[in-house]
């Protein structure tokens, strides 16, 4: 097994661990952390990238690096975000799950009109 | 094949640094100062918007802009052609009409020197406008990437800006639903920068092969952006987000950033997975979206609130600008013209932003007048406030597709191609989308203009110029189909069109 | 001197631009206390210009590319003329009506939209230009039936609505299939016409088309809004409708419709179910008691002829069906119209003035069925020829002894109907606007016969066609008498008939809105949506599989 197809099965690990997390917990700081843990499985799908298309007397193409860096700080921000929003919410209502399953306030739910 | 900065290039550029820059002055000066900036920065944005719109008609060709002077596959270009121009000029003046409208609700109070939801409102509005012009310009799929994150970044705050903790919720999912939905892009764009070594649409579409990696970059990426437009079944976000949000905030969600991701579908699918991908994914496109149409029409029907039945048109609307795909395809296929289905396409796009802003602004007005927005009670309304409804009214003609207004026309070219490509089943779709609007339409402007009780007055008095700007929207939305007096511009820059004459 | 088109583009600008001009006056509310005064002489242009332009004139607002036309040929004069007509006497009858109402802006602006849109679709030349005006005209004839005062008045419109939109997307779609099939695709209504029998897709388009304007004409089966729409309507509102707003249905079919090629395999089934029609009219109309809905099932019954007499000019490939079919269309709305406000009339007057009433309304009712020496025997002698000697000829006398028939019954209903207190007058405004448009329902089809001119004038007094027309109204009467002896033993048919019955459907519709909304709920959840983004992503992956 090379070390590209040993690193992809990583990133396909990390991206299915990644995916379960986010689908499955209902804590939004673990959906975060699961939504990073994506990040990091394509972020090592690029990485791998960059290592194949190195072309002679490089150790990486450096244009998937670059893209590499800014994803990392896209998802930073994105991370910094939803935190900042947990936070609130916390603060707001003392709990940091997805309450009612559809997103809907009691008040909203639509009643039979005719 | 290096494209060299043409004529106006500039302006792109300044379309996206401008609001940029207003953010950051905004930012620096704050308080009641940000909402001069903004409404500086916006009028000046329209004026840029008009001068390129004139200077694509001037050159009859795309503007490019090459960043830096290094041409792709190195280089970054920024590449605007027919379709994104008029993105452009609609978002510049969508937008103008809500930053008036927002003037009212979103005025720094007298006696503070600085509060947190009005400076908020005004950099996210630039931002969004920002992001927006970003999405439309790129020329590359990883700066398309770039700003399609920071649309998302913009659009959330505002969800959560009354800060009610149901807003909160509607955009914590909102956030993570997109990020999901970005990562999956982001897969995509590697994926194929790993098969073909360049991230240029114009390069890629050249060097674009039919094999699994393409098919399968075209399947995440397509993917993740219907996640970002909200089509049914991908649609979880959408309803309470546009709903919780403030009326101005509502508006430029449902017009506007909705299109961004939109856009970038009709950019990928188009310009570089034209030939790749087989016919029946453009079918599966257009079956969501017809999904999207009569269920999100059927739900909206039976919507208590006034703004949730506007949020779930938005995602029966969305469903139309889905179905171009595979007019465009079956007309190609069939050796016909297919620009019609592609300006279908763009001007329902346009009108739909127009309506739906003028829509949510109305509601907004609503809200305020009566205290509440629930269908069942809106008597009194026309009374209180007459040009609102007609406003609302007019909005609702267009999303129907009355003539004159930009939806009738949008479905008269959307029906023509499926007619002329003998696909029968998206006329049905499209005539029972149309029956099922009107439904809701009618049933909320009846019920607006029964009396009210004797000794019934309005909560709140609405200025004048909210109502004006409103009804302003609403009017050009109804009178968009005009623009078929106007060359079509839309085909400008479109690869293998240029050549085929008009109906 | 002024050049005469330049002159007939005047006209026709005014005749539209008026009313359009009013409606849109109608935003300031001190203009809108002004406009009742106005409905009397809102269509006045349009019937300057159906007597003075040329036909065949033209308008045109825009360029090339896409242009608003306004034409006006001898059918959609005709037709322009005595509608004007007919508005302006509705007009003063509503103008005097609305000093009884409390709430008059929605009137006003309806009325208004209605005025414009019917005057509009007489004139429209262009396929958008025509649907728009369409769509003006049944938008405001549906918010005129809301302004009705009953308990009905709520559904009639939202049934009427509802079909009329329905309608209205058939015939979108045939309108688009064609303009493809015109060369250059031209959206004139006369081009695509000339283009029509020769298209590829003529059977669909032609199925389309029939489909959109019949369930405008009120063909059986799917007639149930008119009685519904008529009597829950206010009087003058009911009168135009019958008669102006249903005849651009008929305006639209012989525009539209080839007849330049015998089509008999479209012509014949088009006359058969109009026949139906004509018939089933009548056997429903005569156990309704409402005088209204009475008149609204003889609108039925006389659309339904109008319609087969149509279809046998298609079959045959006749181009005198448009003249005659106007013709008779002509007639139908200005009787129509009238027996409408002879309904509001005489529901004011009392027993002592009723016999004045009366007899005006007998005589222009009975015209109707196609009395000797009324508007009515003249428009039945002109479409003989289009209905020939065999089947449909029997089945149109057969028809004018029903509608005979059905008109007596309407009288008998209408003077069971008058005001309770014997002194009681209606105001004189409506009554010399009921009486001048009896007059008019009288004179004017025999100045049309004469001067557009349909035939001679000897041809039409000749012994052998006022017997022909008499015999079927002696039959009638005699069956009246019948009718009148066993009437306790007719059932009682609610208005609208079997289109209650989709009432019944309303349960299943709710069930597939819940269950959509149950849908749509389950779908919103974190772990349907998640898990449905990735199912998205697997199925384009398939999907855009392309070797």
């Amino acid at each position: 097994m090379t070390s590209t197809t040993f690193f992809g099965l990583c990133a396909a690990a990390l991206v299915g661990l990644g995916c379960y997390g986010l689908i499955v917990n209902a804590q939004l700081l673990r959906k975060l952390l699961a939504f990073n843990l994506i990040g990091h499985g394509v972020f090592l799908v690029c990485a791998i990238i960059a290592h194949r298309g190195a072309a002679d007397g490089l150790g990486g193409d450096p244009v998937p690096q670059a893209l590499l860096i800014t994803a990392i700080v896209v998802a930073f921000a994105a991370s910094a975000l939803a935190v900042a929003l947990i936070l609130r919410l916390f603060e707001e209502t003392g709990s940091a799950s997805l309450t009612r399953s559809d997103g809907l306030a009691k008040s909203d739910t639509a009643e039979q009109e005719h | 094949m290096t494209t060299p900065t043409t004529g106006g290039g500039l302006l792109l550029v300044l379309t996206v640094l401008l609001p940029v820059v207003g953010v950051l002055l905004g930012l620096v000066v704050g308080g009641r100062h940000a909402q001069r900036v903004a409404l500086v920065t916006l009028l000046l944005g329209l004026a840029i918007a008009v001068a390129l719109t004139g200077q694509l008609m001037h050159s009859g060709e795309a503007v490019v802009y090459v960043l830096g002077g290094w041409s792709p596959p190195l280089g970054v270009a920024l590449r605007a052609d027919g379709i994104s121009i008029v993105m452009i000029l609609a978002v510049a003046v969508v937008v103008a009409f809500i930053a008036i409208y927002a003037c009212g609700n979103f005025g720094t109070p007298a006696g503070v020197r600085e509060a947190r939801r009005p400076v908020m409102f005004w950099l996210l509005l630039l931002a969004i406008t920002g992001s927006l012009n970003l999405v439309f310009v790129s020329g590359d799929v990883f700066t398309l990437y770039v700003a399609l994150e920071l649309l998302t970044f913009a659009a959330v705050p505002l969800v959560s800006l009354d800060g009610r903790a149901e807003t909160l919720q509607a955009a914590l999912r909102y956030l993570l639903y997109a990020l999901l939905g970005s990562m999956l892009y982001l897969l995509g764009i590697f994926l194929l920068y790993g098969a073909y070594g360049t991230l240029d649409i114009a390069l890629l579409a050249q060097r674009i092969q039919p094999e699994t990696l393409a098919w399968a970059a075209a399947a995440l990426m397509t993917a993740g952006l219907l996640a970002k437009t909200a089509l049914f079944p991908l649609h979880l976000w959408l309803p309470p987000a546009h709903a919780g949000a403030p009326a101005a905030a509502s508006a430029v969600l449902s017009a506007l950033v909705i299109k961004g991701a939109w856009f970038l579908v009709v950019r990928l699918w188009f310009d570089v997975f034209a030939g790749v991908v087989a016919p029946r994914s453009m079918q599966l496109l257009a079956a969501m979206g017809a999904a999207a149409i009569l269920i999100g029409n059927v739900v909206a029907l039976q919507q208590a609130r006034l703004k949730l039945l506007i949020a779930y048109s938005t995602v029966a609307q969305i469903g139309y600008l889905f179905l171009m795909f595979p007019l465009a395809a079956g007309l190609n296929a069939a050796q016909l013209d297919s620009a019609a289905a592609v300006s279908g396409g763009m001007l329902q796009a346009i009108s739909h932003a127009t309506a739906k802003a003028a829509m949510f602004m109305a509601a907004g007005l609503i809200y305020v007048t009566l205290g509440h927005d629930r269908v069942a009670d809106l008597r009194g309304v026309g009374r209180a406030l007459p040009m609102t409804l007609v406003a609302f009214a007019l909005g609702g003609a267009s999303l129907i597709g009355l003539p004159p207004s930009g939806g009738f026309f949008a479905k008269w070219l959307l029906l023509s191609a499926a007619l002329a490509s003998m696909q029968w089943w998206w006329v049905a779709v499209m005539i029972a989308g149309g029956l099922l609007t009107s439904a809701y339409v009618f049933m909320v402007v009846v019920r607006a203009l029964q009396p009210a009780e004797p000794d019934w007055k309005p909560r709140t008095r609405v200025p004048r110029y909210q109502q004006g700007v409103v009804l302003a929207l609403a009017v050009c939305s109804f009178l968009l189909g005009v623009v078929a007096w106007c060359p079509d511009v839309t085909r400008i820059g479109r690869p293998g069109l240029s050549v085929v004459e008009a109906r | 001197m002024i050049p005469s088109a330049y002159r007939s583009a005047c006209l026709l600008a005014l005749a539209f631009g008026v009313p359009l001009s009013l409606l849109l006056a109608c935003a300031s509310r001190r203009l809108r206390r002004w406009m009742p005064a106005l409905f009397v002489l809102a269509p006045i242009p349009a019937l300057m210009a159906a007597l003075c332009a040329d036909s065949g004139s033209m308008l045109q607002i825009g360029n090339d590319t896409l242009a608003l036309t306004f034409t006006l040929d001898e059918p959609g004069a005709m037709l322009l003329g005595v509608a004007a007509l007919l508005w302006s006497a509705c007009g003063i009858y509503a103008a005097r009506d609305l000093r009884e109402r409390a709430d008059v802006d929605g009137f006003i602006v309806c009325w208004l939209m209605t005025l414009t849109g019917c005057i509009g679709v007489f004139l429209a030349a262009d396929v958008i230009g025509f649907y728009f005006l369409l769509a003006t005209l049944s938008v405001g004839a549906s918010g005129l039936v809301l302004q009705g005062k009953g308990p009905d008045a709520h559904r009639a419109s939202a049934v009427y609505l509802g079909l009329t939109l329905l309608a209205e997307g058939f015939l979108l779609v045939a309108l688009i299939l064609l303009v493809q099939a015109t060369p250059d695709g031209s959206v004139l209504i006369r081009d695509a016409a000339a283009a029509l029998s020769t298209s590829a897709w003529r059977d669909v388009t032609l199925m389309l088309l029939l489909t959109g304007l019949g369930i405008k004409a009120a063909l059986v089966p799917l007639h149930f809004w008119m009685p519904l729409a008529y009597d829950a309507a206010p009087i003058p509102a009911a009168a135009v409708m019958s008669g102006a707003v249903v005849k651009a249905s008929v305006i639209a079919m012989v525009r539209l419709l080839p007849f330049d090629a015998a089509l008999p395999d479209c012509g014949f089934p088009l006359a058969a179910i109009g026949m139906c029609g004509a018939l089933y009219g009548v056997v429903i109309g005569i156990t309704q008691l409402r005088p209204t809905v009475v008149l609204a099932y003889s609108s039925v019954s006389q659309m339904g002829f109008v319609v087969a007499v149509i279809g046998m000019g298609l079959a045959a490939g006749d181009d005198t069906t448009p003249m005659t079919a106007a013709f008779y269309g002509a007639h139908h709305l200005l009787v129509k119209g009238s027996l409408f406000l002879a309904v509001g009339v005489l529901m004011r007057t009392g027993h002592r003035c009723l016999w004045p009433m009366l007899i005006p309304a007998a005589v222009i009712a009975l015209g109707l069925g196609g009395l000797p020496l009324t508007g009515g025997a003249l428009t039945k002698y002109a479409a003989k020829d289009l209905l020939g000697n065999g089947l449909a000829n029997s089945v149109a006398t057969a028809s004018s002894v029903a509608t005979t028939l059905l008109m007596l019954h309407f009288l008998h209903r209408l003077r069971e109907n008058i005001a309770k207190d014997v002194q009681a007058r209606a105001p004189s405004v409506l009554v010399w606007s009921w009486l001048a448009m009896a007059l008019a329902s009288l004179a004017v089809p025999w100045m049309l016969y004469l001067t557009v001119p349909i035939d001679t004038l000897s041809a039409a007094l000749a012994p052998s066609a006022l017997w022909s027309a008499l015999w079927p109204v002696l039959a009638g009467v005699v069956l009246a008498i019948v009718l009148h002896r066993l009437r306790q033993y007719l059932p009682r048919v609610p208005a609208g008939d079997f289109g209650m019955a989709f009432g019944h459907m309303q349960g299943m519709c709710v069930a597939a809105a819940k269950a959509a909304s149950r849908a749509d709920a389950f779908l919103r959840r974190w772990l349907v949506a998640t898990i449905a983004l990735l199912l998205v992503a697997l199925m384009f992956g398939w999907a855009a599989v392309n070797y």
